[in-house]
This record gives structure tokens, sequence and C-alpha cells, in this order.
């Protein structure tokens, strides 16, 4: 660990801390990573092993953050006991995310909608990473605007923070006790499914549409129950004939029955394309809900050049 | 997430979607560099290393799954490749080869306590050595340790074949294994991707299983657009050599005692074997020893006690 120099903390990600770091011989900026993975008597621990050699497969596409190099570094805490060596991921660094990026279009000096042709072309890349995350097994589980970092000169959106199993845990609190947010939740996680898929990302990147055009969050809950009252208020309240199954998951009571609104009021530039893609992305039915690689295909990518990606 | 050799990327079933691009695009980060290759046919020195290493991956994980041999495997020349070769020191190969198998089981998920292997040779490593070993290896291969393997494109291939009867398929999958597990100790393979490998692998076999559907498998593959053709046609006839070095004394063993074959084709069979080529001219009087060597396969497959045993040998 003494190859880099610490510069400033980045972040609080739903794992652990994140440093920005430069790596001191090349210059080169890092973001740093702590896990809680240790090594044990053993050696590397197998999960620890398996998941961080998925990471490295998974980072290979464009749209996923680089993971540039694994280290271990001796954690001496208490030194009595024999140091443990802890892993830190070296991640490539990106200085602004979609979060960030949004914000600065809403408040700062020059509000102004993001453009058209923007939206569009992070959407398919976003789209593009998923995919890719889905056709290797692995789901991210909290897709928000915080973890999509954005090159802003290249103009490339890269999916960041993937979690992944055991090790890593579903994030439903967060590991330094900071909230979580729920804004971006599929409703059948809301509701307690257990056995939720790859729908629960396409939700996610429905919320994460919505915002680029809206320049706010789409359902902005701050309880588990208010956040599916968002829901339930734009897109109806769900029926068993909708979504078949709804009513016997765990969390599931009786809600006022809401009709279903408009959705492209609730994001008026949007023309009719994207407004079908954004319904397709925000199906309750987790299986009725288009895939990332069907969402590739939409017509709303149709006037995208798609060569560049 | 267990690693699976047949399906390194995805647990999905779909053959045709990116997933499959994608292994060809980067099964090249899963193998030795060039270098590698020739500094082993130079240099006898260095083929005796990795001959000893492979030799103590063997007898460590010869209980085991024969993938997970072959992935311990892959990581000695992965690491050899990027590390140089070690010193010829006994402990120093020995302690490679154990971290590299211990290595694989925790990829594959086998259960594996160091201790089994202690003492054995009367060499006696402490886990702490081991796991910095570990890590050495770890940083060399850069934590790539989902290996693409030929046995990655297996399924692909076979997909392309058509093959709509599965006991098909299966013997020919199998022979392609046991003909895929064979190649990995032979260095002339190691400059060969894994996809080409695994194309050349289902060639022999079905030349072997079924010469009628053979060039149709072959145009199905040379269609591929992923596969080099030119690599494919090295790489195939290399392994005919080697398959046919391997078969001559049995062949003569099997002619004596179940099928009556001439003496001018047993002469013709060994005479050509040496110098067979992709011209086509040699074929027609390889096709009678083929005929003979199917028989024997056939024979071989009826048999799962000594298709097992073929698998471990290796």
């Amino acid at each position: 660990m003494e190859k880099y120099e610490k510069l400033e903390k980045v972040g609080e990600g739903t794992y652990g801390k994140v440093y920005k770091a430069k790596d001191k011989s090349s210059g080169q900026l890092v973001a740093l990573k702590k896990t809680r993975l240790e090594m044990d008597e053993e050696g590397v621990p197998p999960t620890a092993l398996r998941e961080v050699s998925l990471l490295q497969m998974l980072s290979q596409s464009l749209y996923v953050v680089r993971l540039l190099c694994v280290e271990h570094a001796d954690n001496r805490k208490d030194a009595s006991k024999p140091p443990k060596p802890v892993l830190y991921l070296v991640f490539e660094y990106l200085d602004t995310d979609l979060k960030k990026f949004i914000d600065s279009h809403r408040k700062g000096p020059n509000p102004r909608p993001l453009s058209p042709n923007l939206v569009r072309s992070f959407l398919y890349q976003l789209c593009k990473g998923v995919a890719h995350c889905h056709s290797h097994g692995v789901l991210h589980r909290d897709l928000k605007p915080q973890n999509l970092l954005l090159d802003q000169e290249r103009g490339i959106l890269k999916i960041a923070d993937l979690g992944l199993g055991r090790a890593f845990t579903v994030p439903l609190k967060s590991y330094t006790h900071e909230i979580v947010t729920l804004w971006y939740r599929a409703p059948e996680v809301l509701l307690g499914s257990t056995h939720y898929s790859t729908g629960v990302d396409m939700w996610s990147v429905g919320c994460i549409f919505a915002e680029m055009v809206r320049r706010q969050a789409l359902f902005p809950g701050d309880s588990e129950f208010q956040q599916l009252l968002h829901i339930f208020r734009l897109l109806g309240t769900p029926s068993e004939k909708q979504w078949p199954g709804v009513s016997s998951l765990r969390d599931w009571h009786v809600y006022p029955q809401w009709e279903p609104q408009n959705l492209a009021r609730a994001v008026p530039s949007l023309g009719a394309d994207g407004v079908d893609l954004l319904l397709k992305m925000l199906k309750y039915d987790p299986a009725e809900r288009i895939s990332a690689k069907a969402a590739l295909e939409h017509p709303y990518f149709d006037s995208l050049d798609k060569s560049q990606f | 997430m267990e690693f699976d050799h047949e399906n390194p990327l995805t647990d999905s079933d779909d053959l045709y979607s990116d997933s499959v691009a994608s292994l060809f695009l980067v099964e090249s980060d899963h193998m030795p560099s060039e270098n590698y290759f020739s500094s082993l046919q130079a240099g006898d020195f260095d083929v005796l290393v990795r001959r000893e290493a492979i030799a103590s991956i063997s007898q460590f994980s010869c209980n085991f799954d024969p993938l997970m041999s072959y992935l311990a495997v892959n990581y000695l020349d992965r690491f050899l490749s990027s590390h140089g070769i070690l010193q010829p020191k006994q402990w120093v190969i020995k302690l490679l080869a154990i971290s590299c198998v211990s290595l694989a089981a925790k990829m594959k998920k086998t259960e594996f306590s160091l201790s089994d292997f202690q003492g054995e040779g009367g060499i006696i490593f402490d886990t702490q050595t081991i796991g910095r070993m570990e890590g050495l290896i770890l940083g060399a291969l850069k934590w790539r340790m989902r290996s693409i393997t030929p046995f990655s494109f297996i399924p692909f291939f076979i997909s392309l074949f058509k093959l709509q009867d599965p006991p098909l398929w299966q013997a020919l999958k199998a022979r392609a294994l046991d003909i895929i597990f064979k190649s990995q100790t032979d260095i002339n393979f190691l400059v060969y991707k894994p996809s080409v490998i695994a194309a050349s692998a289902l060639l022999c076999a079905s030349h072997e299983l079924f010469p009628l559907q053979c060039p149709c498998f072959r145009k199905a593959l040379s269609n591929c657009t992923y596969v080099n053709k030119e690599k494919m046609a090295q790489c195939y006839n290399a392994m005919e050599t080697v398959l046919l070095e391997e078969y001559e004394p049995l062949s003569d063993v099997v002619s004596s005692s179940v099928t009556p074959v001439n003496v001018l084709d047993q002469r013709f069979s060994s005479s050509e074997s040496g110098n067979y080529n992709t011209n086509g001219t040699t074929i027609t009087t390889l096709r009678v020893e083929r005929d003979i060597k199917r028989r024997k396969i056939n024979h071989y497959y009826d048999n799962p006690a000594v298709h097992v045993s073929q698998i471990t040998q290796f």
C-alpha cells in the first residue's frame, strides 16, 4: 500500500470507505476501496477469491469501472495479535458521478436540462453495462446515480460499486450506518420478495432514466413504506391481475387504491419512444419488465449512433 | 458464485449472446505469453521444471475433479510465463504446485485441506507460506482466476453442430474433453488459444467417432467468425499427430485380437502418420486405420471405468 498516497476520502461506498489516491510511481489517480475481506490462516479466503475474480472479469467492460489491481495491506489494530492483511481494491478514478452531474444541471449558476442526446447516450451505456453484468450472472442490486461514474471528456458512463455475493451482502443497512437510499429500489424488494432477479436492476435503470430527464428523483421516499406509496401513487396500486403473486409477498399490506397516472406527465420533455421504454422498465411484474439486452434494441435508441459503443 | 469451467462468465443459457463474443475477446488474457512457449522450446531445463510442477499438481489433485488440475496447470503456466522460471529447487516447485492446486480448489469450491498433502514427498509447508505464495500467484495473474479454458467453448461449438441426439453430442464432448486434457501437458499446444484447442479437439473427436459428419462440423466451425481457420487447421494437425502416435502401439493389440487387418494397411498407417498434412492426399489411406481406431474407441467408451481412469491418468 506504500505505493499509493491517500489524497482524500471521496465517499462512504456501500461496502466501506473509498479514498482518492495517487500511484506514487506513475502519478495515476486511483480510487482505493478498503474491503472487509481479510486473509486468514488458509490463505486467501475462497469467497474473496471467487468474488474479486468475478469483479475483475466484469470490469473488462468499458461500461464498468475498471479494477486495476488488488493489494493487501496489514491491518494491525491490536499490537498483541498477528496482523491480518486486508484486501484493498484499486479502481480507476473518475472525478464525477451522475448525481453530481444532474445536480449541476438543476442548481448552480447555469441550470438547464440535460440534452436529450446525452440522456439517450448515458442510458444506452447504462443498459450496456447492466446487460454485461447480467450476462455474467451478476446483479448490481444498488444502482443509483451516485454509483454511475462519468468520464465527462469522453462522454462515458461506467457502473461502479458492484456488490457481489456473501462477502459484500445486500446493502439493506450500510456498513457505516449511513442511510441507504431507497429511491431506486424495485417494488418486489420493498415488499420483501427474496427471489428477486435481474428485474431489480432494470427498475433502478428506469428510475435513473426518469431522473435524468426530470433532474429530480421520480420516487423520493424516505422509508420503505413511503417509497411504496410514491410508486403506487404514480403507477397505480398493483393488483393480482397486473402482478400475479403480489399480495402474497411477505411485506404486502392493504394499501389505498390509486389509479395509474399518465407517466408521460412525470417526464414532460421525453418523447413517445422514451416514455414507452420507461413504461417497460417500470412494469410491476418483474417477469414482464424489459431486460437490459432487449432495451438496447428499443426504438428509443434508433437515433443513436450505436457504432461508437 | 462457484466457478464453472464451461461457463466462466455466465449462468445464462443464452449461448449466442454477447457473452460468447466476450469469451473470444478476452481469452488471450488467460493464456501464457508467446515468449513462454519459445523459452520452453529453447531450453530443456525449463521444460523439466514445468514437467515436475505438473507432476506434483497431478499428484496433489489426483483424487479430485480433473478440471481442478487443469485449472491449476493453467495458473502454473500463466504464473511461470509472467514471473519467469523459478529456481529449480524442489521445494520451490512443490510450493508453487500446491499453491496452484489450493487456488484452483477454492475457485471450484472443492473441499480441500492443505494438511492432506503435507508430508508427501517429504516437504512440509506451513499454511502462511502457502498463503504468501497464493498472493504472489494472484498478483502475477492479476486476479484473473476465472480462466477461460478450452472447456469454456465446448458448449458453444457443440451447439453449432446442431446434434439432436444427446448420446451423440455427449460422446463427442467426452472424447473432446479427453483430448483437451491430454494436450495440456504438451508444450506445443501452449501457443494456441483456448478456443482453437477446443475447436480442434472437437474435430479430432468427430473424426474418430463420426467421420461422415466431420466435414460438416469442420464447416460449421470455419463459418464461425471468431475462429481463426488457419490456426485451427494447424492445431488440428498437431493433435492428430499426437493422437496417432498414442494409438500406434495399441492398434497392434487391437488388430491382433479383435480385428484382422492386413499387413499392408498397418504399414501404411505407420508410414503416413508422421507426415500427415492438411492436403487430404493421405486421408484415403488413413481411413482404414481410422476405422480400426473408431472401433477401438467405441469399445473404450462402452466402458465408463476406462474412460474415467483415462482422464485421471492424465
